[in-house]
């Protein structure tokens, strides 16, 4: 069960809620969410992950996808408010570096 | 499905009874209901159809002429009331006939023969004429036994003095109490003749009535006759030469249809009135009823049978329909069982049959498949030996289910042990899968820890891509080695570090995968720690017993996740 919403608060930034779990059941949605979020024309989007409670292998993948996707529309993903559970998971997935590091490619 | 290390086998749990896979079969009682009702008498549209016209008809018929019936026996009801009225008009019509002869016979019986004849005509007078009430009145006296005219008004009667059925007849009169009626015909005229006597005074008067000839005598409009057709007779048989008058062409008679007899006391005889409906007497309604109830009937009839009939064919083609859906859902069934097997057996092909015995190594290993539906998962182990005393393994897991994920699970699975069997180091092994994977194309990410080892001198290189360290166990407990982690394959190409540890004898290496220890409402860590905790508990066991117990011990029955464990055990004195 999980929730995910999309906000565009001015032409330039574009923030997406998400909460709940974002796993294999509910990866798709949290992709075409994110999707539509890149695809406003935002330069930058926001992804809130405070509300998040678990995020499993297909989770990461998606956000992995979502990475290269946003880096191919020359828009910017950023990771924000990521609960402790998800920042552990990040580093013992080794993907920390990735979504975590601003400085990372 | 040995727990021993020579031949791992894949644990299959058994198929459990999830939402999911309920829906996929028919529940039992839904089918029998089906198969309950297809075979139920329905199903001969046309025969329903023709039993539906057939009783429509029926009821068309039998509605129609009881509707006719009804209302013949209001029109009899209704003519018999009429005919009373016709009766009642009559008797007074007679007596207003009746009525000059008695009062004739009075004044001659009064007179007593002072004024004679002179009265008699002068009285009679006003009632004799072609038009009027009498063609002929005569009065007669009986003088000891012959009986004279003695006057007369209008034409010559048809009697003939003299005659002995003139004497005849007079002479009746006196016998009857009223007046007498016979039918005479007076050459071209047929007439009614009357006949009162009185005793007392010995007179007798005598008069004839025209009737038409042709019988005809229309009806009056504001008379009792106005709805009917008649025909009065002279006594009490109706046959043609009876037949006083009548309103329709004598060749007509008699009256046919429903009719009304009475009998209307005529002098010494009667009037035998028969009357029959010149229109319908009660409501049009009636009259029409019958007919309407006829062409609605067989309207009715016309579209209830088709009606029927597409009514039963589209319950039969429904039940058909539902039959033929039962069968798809036990194909789905069968289909959805062999799909499963089918990836199980899959998967199976790709996992290693049995494990290589390597020197002074205890190899157990265990794959579980996730409870869920037929997906399988990507998990996988592998240990190999290698020249020089090497030996390589690698424990991994790909993101998601089904088929995709096992063929990705196999082209990391095959790569990594090329390049192991090359020669490469663990970390150079990674960096170069890193860059043939990715999850754009893959749609998987995948975790991987690779290791080589050398079984003489207890020495192993592990690198990791995002997945978790193995545990190291031995007699003081688990902890796990230090890798550094680095990105899953499918995340972009990149470095890997390298961690070197070297085995005390008898140190078991515990690799597992993370469906171990991952749980929703909690922390990944809690997850490791007990891992920790319950391997370190076993750790004086046998390989094979340990890994059972890891499984036994932390394994969530519902869990979706599929698990691999390989433990590798260095005991240089074995």
């Amino acid at each position: 069960m999980a929730e995910f919403v999309s906000t565009q608060h001015d032409n330039d930034l574009c923030s997406v809620t998400a909460a709940g779990e974002v796993d294999i059941a509910t990866v798709e949605e949290f992709l075409d969410v994110v999707r539509s979020a890149l695809d406003t024309g935002a330069s930058a989007v926001e992804l809130d992950l405070s509300g998040v409670t678990f995020i499993d292998s297909s989770g990461l993948g998606a956000l992995v996808r979502l990475r290269s996707e946003a880096v191919g529309r020359d828009v910017r993903l950023e990771l924000t408010k990521v609960p402790a559970k998800v920042s552990r998971i990040l580093e013992l997935t080794g993907l920390a570096g990735v979504f975590l590091d601003p400085e990372s490619d | 499905m040995g727990e021993t290390g020579t031949t791992p086998g894949i644990k299959m749990p058994e198929m459990r009874t999830t939402p999911e896979s309920e829906s996929r079969q028919v529940r039992p009682a839904e089918r029998s209901a089906v198969l309950a009702s297809s075979t139920r008498p329905s199903r001969h549209p046309v025969r329903v159809a023709a039993v539906i016209g057939i009783v429509c008809l029926i009821l068309t018929a039998a509605s129609t002429w009881a509707s006719a019936r009804v209302d013949a026996n209001a029109e009899q009801r209704l003519l018999n009331v009429q005919a009373k009225q016709v009766s009642a008009v009559l008797s007074t019509a007679i007596l207003l006939i009746q009525e000059p002869l008695t009062t004739a016979l009075s004044v001659e019986r009064v007179a007593s023969g002072a004024s004679g004849p002179t009265s008699f005509t002068r009285l009679m007078a006003a009632y004799v004429a072609p038009d009027k009430l009498f063609a002929s009145a005569s009065l007669w006296k009986r003088t000891g036994t012959a009986i004279v005219r003695v006057a007369q008004v209008g034409v010559p009667p048809d009697m003939i003095p003299g005659r002995p059925q003139t004497r005849a007849y007079l002479r009746n009169a006196f016998h009857t109490k009223g007046f007498t009626v016979r039918a005479v015909n007076a050459g071209t005229q047929d007439r009614i003749a009357y006949a009162e006597a009185d005793p007392g005074s010995g007179y007798v008067v005598y008069a004839e009535r025209t009737i038409p000839t042709n019988r005809r005598a229309a009806v009056d409009n504001n008379s009792a006759f106005s709805e009917l057709h008649y025909a009065i007779y002279l006594g009490r048989t109706i046959s043609p030469g009876a037949l006083s008058t009548t309103d329709v062409d004598p060749r007509a008679l008699p009256l046919t249809g429903t009719t009304a007899k009475v009998a209307v006391p005529f002098g010494d005889t009667v009037l035998t009135v028969v009357v029959s409906p010149s229109h319908h007497l009660g409501a049009s309604l009636g009259q029409r009823l019958p007919l309407i109830l006829l062409l609605g009937g067989l309207l009715l009839s016309l579209t209830a049978a088709p009606v029927g009939y597409q009514l039963v064919r589209r319950r039969r083609d429904a039940e058909e329909n539902a039959v033929t859906i039962t069968k798809l859902f036990e194909r789905v069934d069968v289909l959805y069982g062999e799909q499963r097997d089918l990836s199980v057996k899959l998967q199976r092909a790709l996992l290693p049959h049995s494990n290589p015995e390597i020197p002074n190594l205890e190899i157990a290993s265990e794959y579980v498949a996730g409870a869920q539906g037929v997906d399988i998962g990507g998990d996988w182990y592998s240990i190999i030996g290698l020249g020089d005393e090497q030996f390589g393994f690698v424990v991994g897991d790909v993101s998601g289910r089904g088929i995709d994920a096992v063929a990705v699970m196999a082209h990391a699975r095959f790569t990594l042990r090329a390049y192991l069997l090359d020669g490469d180091s663990p970390q150079t092994a990674l960096e170069k899968c890193s860059r043939q994977f990715d999850i754009s194309a893959d749609d998987h990410i995948t975790t991987v820890v690779v290791g080589l080892g050398n079984w003489r001198t207890g020495e192993v290189t592990l690198a990791s891509a995002g997945h978790p360290a193995p545990l190291l166990v031995t007699s003081d407990g688990a902890d796990y080695v230090h890798v550094e982690p680095g990105r899953p394959l499918g995340a972009g190409s990149g470095a890997y570090q390298p961690t070197t540890v070297n085995l005390v004898p008898g140190t078991t290496l515990f690799l597992f995968t993370d469906g171990l220890v991952e749980r929703r409402n909690e922390d990944i860590d809690t997850g490791l720690d007990r891992l920790a905790v319950t391997v370190s508990a076993a750790s004086a066991q046998p390989v094979d017993r340990l890994v059972a117990h890891a499984l036994r011990t932390l394994r969530d029955e519902d869990a979706s996740d599929d698990i691999a464990v390989l433990a590798i055990r260095w005991d240089p004195s074995r």
